[in-house]
């Protein structure tokens, strides 16, 4: 074991007093007088003589202490300092403070005195007349004692150049050295000029006392920054054994934590000192620590949180109802999987801090619970605090929406979803709506509220089931054909529907209850209906399933299928996360974690981030914002051209949409430049001359498409060919 | 003439013992200067420029103090340049120092220059005032710019200006050097100071830069150059191409040690009785005069050294316009004065 002693310091007597240590090796570096180096820190054999500043407190009887000289090891850090003799002990500042009725500085002067001669005693007679001070001198003295130590060399000059004999004490120039040493350890600290730093240290071990606790901090930080954590704990270890100012323990440890990992602290936390209040003088920073270790599980990769960690933020937080910590542990049991725990957190919370961040904890462990009619009434104030709020309330919309059996939602409540649902242009919960609507006999609502959905999400396939549904209630087969010729390549259950016997997987069950009177519904709904030969176009090449069409509030792959703050991750779990909501076809959300992720310090974390955001983006139907994003950050040439050929599908698509079939092919013509036309596009470019009576190019496109197999260009063969042959007759 | 590059050391050494070394820097000269450019804690103050210090102006002062003898100026500038700018790791001063800034010192890389100057100061005071301690912190200086400073140039030693941002490039151009860098009156003396560099080698490489700008169009150095594959002179990338400022010192330091008057001409032919030009060195087009006493002093100086011609008489005391044009011509005062008086006989004493 390495036993590490600061014995220059407490060989000058600066922590005299205080510790036996200090005492002990002031008379043993004094013994030989002025000669050899003093090591401030130094290396000792186990069992040698010597002193011991470690982790325990200083032996209560003096023992043999002469220090050895270090043996080579890691640099050493010694300085070559004598003290004079005490009767060159300069009074003159002294004398003058004391003269002039000055005792906070006559104080302040006599304890310098006494750090830098531990023999001296202060003479007896301060106000003595007998005694003339030089002006000269004391003006030195008065420009030192106010740091400017420049303004104290230039008078020694100019009183040499009147005064040929002059000579200034040693004391004076001592003094003036040091304070000019200490200067420069502060300005090559500032300036991240470690070596410096360490250096100076070396050579003015005085500097390094309880009353300038400062220079230690800096001298650990230097050696926390040059790869030498051993010495740091040492400099902090010093401090922690020898300083009193509990202000100052306090942040010598919290700085020590900023530079040190939590296992290098734990021979610091021994040094802890009861508190005046009785707790541990430390007990605030092991509240931190815990704090940030459970903040820190948080993270993508992250270690979970110590059991001690939790139970300790937990005790402080009951007895402070801190909102954020009883958040934190709120997030922090989400994470063990635990959300009725979590649940008892954020109710807590909420009653501390009736804020967005509250509700939002709470709503994510009620949904996590199952009680989405609950999630849904604490998210309903807080829905339109922000986007990511906005898209926890139709999740947990959603997940009420589709209960099964179905429960009559009060006018209220299913108001306030629809003016969301209209509000965000929410596909999926609005596609919910449609299908509470068809459970309570409503087809007609619910065939608005699915091509409302399509509209805002043209692949949302449950969507298209649902009005393929509610179609078929009402009677009107031409539409539930068009779907299927439309999604019957893509969704089994539409190119199945009505072919099979009826089974529980593809019609939803008849509702349960009957409502005495039909909920609104409809309320607010304004719609236009589909075209019936729209063509259903996958915007997106990087694609994965579509939602299943109920339950999704609390549906998809582990993961990312509970609720989580995208500000509450790391940027790195924010892009995993953002990635994973993807998956489960939530782009509005992952748009939040993407865009936390583009917080990233890391290039290729933010390339990443803007590639996904513009994923998001273009699956959000948001052409123009999808172009912003990839811009956001360097993208890679591969993603770039993957990028710019979804942004020219989605413009060709929502332009066609539009009506505006000239520009729909202009997008496709740019996209061609970079990727050959797939089907479902080459179809929509049919579409787009058929629009504008180009029928003969129309036709050819069809007929081509038709030819691969691809069932959505027959419907489109026929009706170029029923237009040209009208045209022709 | 070349014994007039010692000249300078030489007063100060076997001057009147002790510490009452001749200066020839008028007393009330003196005192403008330090009113006007040094504060009360020792910052040599460059007003034309946000009254920020550097490493540059902390140098001159300490060089321009022991020429005027005045140790308590010293001391004060000692202090402040010691404490504040010399922090680096490797030994060298950070260069810019801005009063308002937190922390004080805004670019902590160096400036050879500066390095050289503070060096230079300290080996002067140690030998005036017979100072042992600035004589080993000037060695340690040299010692600092020799072991980190000096790069190779097309095969010949040169001081790189500064630890970052001049080194030469991935695709072989630079290393970037400042010709007025070349102090020529310290070669000689941290030649004796530090045996390790070849100081008068390096020397010499700064009389070749000069000569090889010769054939360009101006005949001028540009104050920032590379040199290309072929040796020849040409404006360093990404930096202002030009001679100003940086390049006008360069006669000065040529006159003050001695070296040979033909080396003046190119400085002489862009110049007239204006004062100096800063001048685009590719094209030789004059792009704006320089002519505060100071720069005006020097044309003159070289007009004296190389024709005999006398140095009209407002110019022959110091008048403190500008740290920097007050800096030069206190050091060209302190160089005609010691040396070619004759050229200020018809200006005031």
């Amino acid at each position: 074991m390495r036993v590490v002693v600061y014995v220059a310091m407490a060989s000058l007597g600066v922590v005299a007093g205080y510790s036996a240590v200090a005492q002990q090796t002031a008379g043993a570096r004094l013994s030989p007088p002025g000669s050899g180096p003093v090591l401030i820190a130094q290396a000792q054999a186990p069992g040698g003589p010597g002193v011991n500043t470690t982790l325990e407190p200083p032996p209560p009887a003096p023992a043999p202490a002469a220090p050895t000289a270090a043996p080579t090891a890691a640099p050493p850090v010694s300085t070559t300092l004598a003290t004079p003799p005490a009767n060159r002990v300069d009074e003159t500042a002294l004398r003058y403070f004391a003269r002039q009725g000055d005792t906070a500085r006559m104080q302040a002067e006599m304890e310098r005195l006494r750090n830098l001669y531990p023999d001296w005693e202060p003479p007896t007679n301060l106000l003595s007349d007998e005694y003339v001070p030089d002006n000269d001198i004391v003006r030195m003295w008065e420009l030192f004692s106010a740091g400017d130590f420049a303004g104290a060399r230039a008078a020694i000059a100019a009183k040499q150049e009147a005064d040929p004999n002059f000579v200034p004490s040693e004391d004076l120039l001592r003094s003036l050295d040091l304070g000019e040493a200490g200067l420069r350890l502060r300005n090559a600290s500032d300036a991240k000029q470690y070596e410096t730093v360490i250096s100076v240290a070396a050579n003015y071990g005085d500097l390094l006392t309880c009353e300038n606790v400062d220079n230690l901090w800096r001298l650990a930080e230097a050696f926390a920054n040059t790869d030498n954590k051993t010495r740091a704990i040492d400099a902090y270890t010093y401090v922690l054994t020898n300083c009193e100012d509990a202000a100052e323990r306090f942040a010598t440890l919290q700085k020590a934590s900023e530079l040190l990992d939590r296992s290098e602290l734990t021979t610091l936390l021994e040094l802890e000192r009861p508190g005046t209040d009785g707790r541990g003088e430390f007990a605030d920073l092991r509240l931190d620590l815990a704090r940030r270790a459970v903040a820190a599980s948080l993270d993508e990769d992250g270690e979970p949180a110590a059991d001690e960690d939790i139970d300790l933020l937990a005790e402080a937080a009951q007895d402070s109802d801190n909102a954020e910590d009883l958040r934190l542990l709120g997030w922090a049991e989400i994470a063990r999987d635990d959300a009725d725990a979590a649940r008892g957190w954020f109710e807590q919370a909420l009653d501390a801090d009736r804020s967005a961040e509250s509700a939002q904890g709470l709503a994510t462990a009620l949904l996590d619970l199952g009680d989405p009619e609950q999630a849904e009434d604490v998210m309903a104030d807080f829905a339109d605090a922000n986007e990511e709020m906005t898209a926890l309330y139709l999740d947990a919309a959603a997940a009420l929406l589709s209960l099964q059996p179905r429960i009559e939602l009060e006018g209220n409540v299913l108001g306030r979803i629809v003016d969301t649902v209209m509000e965000a242009r929410n596909a999926n919960t609005a596609q919910e709506l449609g299908w509470y609507a068809q459970d309570f006999q409503q087809p007609e609502t619910a065939r608005e509220w699915f091509t409302l959905a399509l509209r805002w999400q043209a692949d949302l396939e449950p969507a298209a089931y649902g009005l393929m549904v509610a179609s078929s209630t009402l009677g009107d087969q031409a539409t539930v054909e068009s779907i299927r010729t439309q999604w019957g390549a893509r969704s089994a259950r539409i190119a199945n529907f009505g072919t099979t016997t009826t089974t529980q997987t593809s019609a939803p069950p008849v509702p349960q209850p009957r409502p005495a009177h039909a909920p609104a519904v409809v309320a607010a709904v304004q719609t236009t209906p589909v075209a019936p030969a729209q063509p259903a176009v996958q915007a997106v090449s990087v694609q994965t399933a579509p939602a299943q069409s109920s339950g999704s509030g609390g549906s998809g792959s582990r993961g990312c299928a509970n609720f989580v703050p995208a500000g509450s991750l790391s940027a790195g779990a924010a892009l995993g996360h953002g990635w994973c909501l993807m998956q489960l076809n939530r782009p509005a959300q992952a748009v939040d974690h993407f865009n936390r992720a583009l917080q990233s310090g890391s290039e290729r974390t933010r390339s990443d981030a803007a590639y996904g955001l513009s994923l998001a983006y273009i699956r959000l139907g948001l052409a123009d914002n999808a172009a912003v994003a990839a811009a956001a950050a360097p993208v890679t040439d591969r993603q770039a051209i993957e990028l710019e050929i979804a942004i020219l599908s989605e413009k060709a698509v929502s332009a066609y949409n539009i009506g505006d079939y000239r520009r729909a092919l202009d997008a496709l013509d740019r996209r061609a430049r970079f990727a050959p036309e797939r089907n479902d596009l080459l179809t929509l470019r049919a579409w787009s001359y058929y629009h504008l009576r180009r029928y003969g190019e129309s036709r050819r496109i069809f007929a081509a498409v038709a030819a691969t197999g691809y069932g959505d260009a027959v419907a489109g063969l026929q009706a170029a060919e029923t237009a040209l042959r009208a045209a022709s007759n | 003439m070349k014994v007039a590059a010692m000249s300078l050391v030489l007063t100060m050494a076997t001057g009147i013992a002790g510490s009452h070394a001749q200066s020839v820097i008028l007393p009330e000269e003196w005192t403008s200067y330090v009113d006007a450019y040094v504060s009360e804690e020792g910052r040599v103050i460059d007003t034309a420029n946000n009254n920020i210090s550097h490493s540059e102006s902390q140098g001159y002062g300490l060089v321009l103090s022991v020429l005027a003898d005045d140790r308590a100026a010293f001391e004060r500038i000692w202090s402040f340049t010691n404490s504040e700018l010399l922090v680096r790791d490797d030994g060298l001063a950070g260069w810019r120092w801005d009063p308002d800034a937190t922390p004080h010192l805004t670019d902590p890389n160096n400036a050879t220059d500066g390095d050289m100057l503070i060096a230079y100061g300290l080996v002067l005071a140690g030998d005036a005032w017979s100072e042992p301690s600035y004589t080993e912190a000037a060695r340690s200086i040299v010692t600092a710019v020799g072991d980190g400073m000096v790069v190779e140039a097309d095969g010949m030693p040169a001081l790189l200006p500064g630890a970052a941002g001049f080194e030469q490039r991935p695709d072989g151009t630079g290393p970037i050097l400042n010709p007025s860098y070349w102090i020529f009156e310290t070669f000689p003396v941290f030649a004796e100071l530090d045996p390790g560099t070849d100081w008068n080698a390096i020397s010499e490489t700064g009389i070749e830069l000069i000569r090889r700008a010769r054939i360009t169009k101006s005949g001028l150095p540009p104050d920032w150059l590379v040199l290309g594959e072929d040796g020849v002179v040409r404006p360093a990338p990404d930096l202002p191409v030009e001679f100003g400022y940086n390049g006008i010192r360069i006669p000065l330091y040529l006159m003050r040690a001695g070296k040979n008057a033909a080396l003046l001409d190119p400085f002489r032919d862009q110049s007239d009785d204006q004062g100096l030009y800063k001048v685009d060195p590719l094209s030789g087009r004059k792009i704006e005069p320089i002519t505060e006493p100071g720069y005006r002093l020097i044309v003159s100086a070289m007009d004296c050294v190389v024709d005999g011609t006398a140095i009209a008489q407002d110019l022959g005391t110091m008048s403190a316009t500008s740290y920097y044009a007050a800096t030069l011509q206190l050091l060209a005062l302190d160089f005609l004065r010691r040396n070619h008086p004759q050229c200020l006989e018809g200006a005031a004493p």
